[in-house]
């Protein structure tokens, strides 16, 4: 019936993604944003915020951030969902990373590699990672809370261990090695049918490697919050609610929880790997220390400061997280400018920041700086920190909590309830 | 007599009197896939289209041919409103039989009284609490009831009782009857007879016990015509198939069978079934509905509701909700003052108030499609109605009984008299009595008797053969007819002054915190009052206070509490002459109940119970 959002004459219709015309519209909208927004165009780039992608080195983190989305999705299955704390996800990132360097990187006399193209490489991170999680979720069924957190941390090492074992897959030392670029081709042939990583001519414009990276990873993301909302909805996705919110109760109610913790580890899994995957093929070359602890903690914070149990927080969440190290180091070098220049309010500014020794100020612009005056490059771990604690205390449900707020304020217009 | 429907096939049909079974049928042909009802179900709307409807409806009828139904028979129905209710009527009525509605809140000796005076043969009992009471009934007083139909089948598959026979059981009686005797009920259709009584409608009874007020297809045919076509209840806007209803109250009661069943077979429209009563608010949010009925205790709770969320919300919100009802009220005065319609000032302020609050509150409340409400059955304050018509939704008053089908007076759009219950339906015998003030009604709506109290009947029609209401009434402007009060409630006091209670009660009953009040003075040197207070709000107003209490009595005997009764009671009186100001008032230590006797089916006060009930709060009062 229409004007009539909460009749439901089927499941089908209560449980829509996007139930209202609104709600349909605004996505929409939302979605052309995004599409739009690598280019130069009149209107959007007077837009505060969304102008600056059009500049090829942010353009460059909302492409990491894009990547970062997609392990967040993974981890807020495992978490949000399924209610199992995990600190291993950087493992599964890096074992779908060494699945796609192995599968798809060039081969040489002391490395391994088959070179073949990215639809092989690309699901293949993603299913070795789900399987390496299938093996782990037998450990998870029989443990939880602290000490999953505790035994999936040891995966990490393991990994690093393993690293070490096998230079023939990580590379040599900490150097690490090159991975298989972002190019689309049939087989192993000379011209990639798609090139991702390098600028180029789509229809009538011209457009940068960062731009057709953003449009692919964009896609990807999109496939995978898809499936990540949909999933959500299913018999799965409430099972591992059930098994969240109390399991005893919900094998009780004839949930199979071994069964649903297994599903979820390897969706999770499956998640992480295509990201790790990815985020080693955009960064060309990296170390097996990069997929270690902090980044982890990382993605746990990432849930906590978005929300759990959501894909709009696991989304928003990573948005604030990974860009907010920019716009801090935007702020102190805007801040800096001011505070060298004579404008009214300098000397405000440059009781904020310490330009060298002697010079009073919270911040230091200096590199070296250890201690306080607190040195700028460390300024963005302590936001950070200091935001997680101020989320758990204040709003435990994220980003996503304060939306629901301000939703129900409207919502419940004009009474509270 | 409707013309909504479409030409009939042959003249087989033509010739057949119209009942809502065959008004049914037409839907059923015209419109197969159209939705008629919908249900509530594991948190899911479950729609029902006219051709899925018309076909449990043939089920159940063949079924009732199987278990051997004749015309005259009698169906009792005891259940809350769901689609088998309305089914089995159509059904019973199919066969030509007759419904007999009881009210799910019917404790054992009433519906040991009413199945024994009825002698239905067949009995849907919904779940295990209906069928309990029947059981718990001497089998010998029911000889001519043979089956007992049940479709909540928790609790009731053990039970050992041969005339048990489950809903879904019933109807595979029927699927089969159906196969072997094709056509059986359309040719008892056929046979339909205008003066065939339909129903039993048994009057809620404020004093003796309840009587059947008999209705037959004319009856019902005539009120169709009245309430629902030109110039009828919403003057010239007819309801049609895009309209949604919320069926909620007993559909025993003639009210809610008008605009529920009725409205069904002759608009066409959907007919939404709520859960039960305690959520009728959730479902109206849901739902949506465009024609809305409800008596004046649902108003009542609405508004109260309104005030009290209102208190709730935060600072922000409550002062843009105190605006809004400031000018809701003068939106609503302005209106009533204008027969109901928009003044240019009213639109100008609904303007500006409908974005910022009413929008918002209408959706809140379940009625912002709402295009008629009606509210009948009992009086209801004007403030109360003043509120709705400010925020937007248009309630007018109506007026009827059981005995005349309804059909009496009403207020249409456009035309309204608050404090009125309207102009009396065109072409109807309407009169009020010269001496006594009665109002007397003649139409073909006018029911046939009441069943087996012939004495009963006799008396309910004057010598010339008019219907006497027992109502007293009053012309205003001499075209809207305002009720003063039921004839036998008229108290004469010591002093010899004739004072209408139900004036003084309703006013009363206008405040949020009382919900019950009887003025009592018959032979009495002065007026006095029982008043029961609204727990609800009671109790949120007792916690705002700070005053602690435990249980309903506790409450309404903290002297906080009586302070603030008798404040309301002041305001009351200053609206009255002196000799009709109360003087005294006692607090009901009790919250009334159908149960124990204090209160009728539909919730109305019976006067002699509660005068003998609490004597010696009324003697203390006058000693």
């Amino acid at each position: 019936m229409r004007g009539r959002p909460n009749l439901y004459t089927s499941y089908s219709s209560e449980s829509r993604l996007f139930p209202t015309r609104t709600q349909q519209v605004a996505i929409g909208i939302a979605f052309l944003l995004l599409l739009l927004m690598p280019f130069d165009l009149p209107v959007i780039d007077q837009i505060p915020l969304i102008r600056f992608l059009g500049d090829n080195s942010w353009l460059r983190v909302v492409n990491r951030m894009l990547i970062f989305c997609i392990a967040a999705l993974g981890l807020n299955i495992l978490s949000g969902l399924g209610g199992q704390v995990s600190l291993g996800h950087a493992f599964f990132m890096g074992v779908g990373a060494y699945t796609a360097v192995l599968v798809g990187g060039p081969g040489s006399a002391n490395l391994w590699g088959w070179g073949l193209p990215i639809w092989i490489w690309l699901p293949a991170s993603g299913v070795v990672a789900a399987v390496v999680g299938i093996l782990v979720a037998p450990a998870a069924v029989r443990v939880r809370g602290l000490y999953l957190a505790i035994t999936t941390l040891g995966l990490v090492f393991i990994g690093l261990h393993l690293s070490r074992v096998f230079p023939e897959i990580a590379g040599p030392g900490s150097l690490g090695r090159k991975w298989p670029k972002l190019e689309l081709r049939l087989w192993k042939e000379e011209n990639p049918i798609l090139d991702f990583s390098r600028d180029g001519h789509w229809f009538w414009f011209d457009i940068s490697d960062n731009q057709k990276t953003y449009y692919f990873l964009l896609a990807l993301l999109t496939v995978f919050a898809l499936w990540a909302a949909n999933l959500a909805r299913t018999r799965t996705g409430r099972a591992l609610a059930a098994i969240r919110d109390q399991d005893v109760a919900a094998e009780i109610m004839g949930v199979p929880e071994t069964k649903y913790k297994t599903i979820a580890f390897a969706i999770s899994s499956c998640y992480a790997g295509v990201a790790g995957a990815l985020l080693a093929s955009i960064s060309g070359q990296m170390p097996p220390e990069a997929w270690d602890l902090i980044l982890s903690v990382e993605f746990v914070a990432i849930l906590l400061i978005g929300g759990m149990g959501r894909v709009s927080g696991a989304l928003a969440g990573t948005f604030f997280v990974v860009l907010s190290p920019r716009f801090v180091e935007e702020i102190i070098e805007w801040m800096t400018k001011q505070a060298e220049g004579d404008g009214a309010f300098s000397g405000l500014w440059d009781s904020i920041i310490s330009l060298g020794s002697g010079d009073f100020g919270i911040v230091s612009i200096s590199e070296t700086a250890l201690g306080y005056p607190i040195p700028y490059s460390a300024l963005d771990e302590i936001i950070y920190g200091a935001l997680i604690v101020i989320f758990m205390l204040f709003e435990p449900l994220g980003l996503y909590g304060i939306w629901i707020n301000v939703r129900n304020y409207w919502k419940g217009w004009p009474f509270s309830y | 007599m409707t013309a909504t429907l479409a030409e009939p096939e042959n003249a087989f049909l033509e010739d057949i009197t119209e009942t809502v079974a065959s008004l049914a049928r037409q839907w059923a042909k015209n419109c197969p896939k159209q939705i008629a009802l919908r249900e509530k179900d594991f948190g899911i709307w479950q729609e029902y289209t006219w051709e899925k409807t018309w076909d449990l409806i043939l089920d159940a009828a063949h079924a009732l041919l199987a278990l051997n139904i004749q015309p005259g028979d009698r169906v009792s129905i005891q259940s809350e409103d769901r689609p088998e209710w309305v089914i089995l009527d159509l059904a019973a009525v199919a066969v030509r039989g007759v419904t007999v509605g009881l009210y799910p809140t019917n404790p054992t000796t009433e519906v040991e009284y009413l199945l024994t005076d009825c002698g239905s043969a067949v009995h849907f009992a919904e779940d295990q609490e209906q069928v309990d009471r029947v059981l718990d009934i001497d089998q010998t007083l029911l000889p001519k009831l043979t089956h007992i139909l049940y479709t909540e089948p928790r609790g009731v598959v053990s039970y050992d009782d041969g005339r048990l026979l489950y809903w879904e059981d019933f109807l595979e009686i029927g699927r089969t009857h159906r196969q072997d005797n094709n056509g059986a009920v359309e040719k008892r259709m056929s046979e339909a007879q205008g003066d065939d009584v339909m129903t039993l409608v048994y009057t809620s009874g404020t004093t003796g016990p309840p009587k059947g007020a008999m209705l037959t297809n004319d009856n019902v045919g005539f009120a169709l015509t009245r309430l629902t076509g030109e110039n009828g209840l919403r003057g010239k806007r007819k309801p049609t198939s895009d309209d949604l209803v919320l069926t909620y109250l007993p559909l025993c009661h003639v009210a809610e069978r008008i605009f529920s069943t009725w409205h069904l077979v002759s608009c066409g429209l959907t007919l939404n079934f709520a859960e039960s009563i305690d959520t009728v608010q959730l479902n109206l949010r849901e739902i949506q509905p465009t024609i809305f009925f409800a008596v004046p205790r649902i108003w009542e709770r609405m508004h109260a509701s309104v005030l009290i969320k209102g208190n709730d919300a935060t600072l922000f919100k409550r002062i843009l909700l105190k605006i809004g009802l400031k000018l809701a009220s003068i939106i609503g005065k302005e209106k009533v003052s204008n027969n109901g319609k928009h003044t240019i000032k009213s639109w100008v302020l609904n303007l500006i108030g409908y974005p910022i609050i009413f929008r918002s509150l209408l959706e809140r409340i379940g009625l912002r499609r709402c295009w008629h409400a009606g509210s009948g059955a009992a009086p209801i304050s004007s403030e109360i109605l003043e509120f709705f018509m400010g925020i937007g939704v248009p309630v007018y008053e109506l007026y009827g009984m059981t005995e005349n089908s309804a059909v009496a007076t009403t207020n249409r759009p456009g035309r309204l008299k608050l404090g009125t219950v309207g102009e009396p339906y065109e072409d109807i015998g309407f009169r009020i009595d010269e001496e006594t003030g009665e109002i007397q009604t003649k139409h073909p709506g006018v029911f046939l008797g009441y069943w087996n109290k012939p004495e009963r009947t006799a008396e309910a029609f004057t010598e010339d053969g008019w219907l006497r209401t027992g109502d007293v009434g009053e012309w205003v402007d001499g075209t809207h007819v305002r009720i003063v009060d039921r004839m036998k409630d008229i108290i004469i006091t010591s002093g010899g002054k004739n004072i209408s209670p139900s004036e003084i009660e309703n006013s009363l009953k206008a405040s949020i915190y009382v919900k019950e009040a009887m003025v009592i003075g018959d032979q009495r040197k002065f007026l006095s009052a029982l008043i029961g207070i609204e727990l609800e709000t009671v109790g949120d107003w007792a916690l705002r206070k700070n005053i602690p209490y435990t249980t309903y009595r506790d409450l309404s005997e903290k002297e906080e509490v009586i302070e603030l009764i008798q404040s309301v009671v002041n305001e009351t009186n200053e609206k009255f002459a002196r000799v009709e100001t109360i003087r005294k008032f006692q607090m009901i230590p009790k919250e009334l109940d159908h149960e124990d006797g204090e209160l009728t089916a539909t919730q109305k006060i019976k006067r002699t119970a509660m005068t003998d009930m609490f004597s010696d709060l009324v003697e203390s009062m006058y000693q």
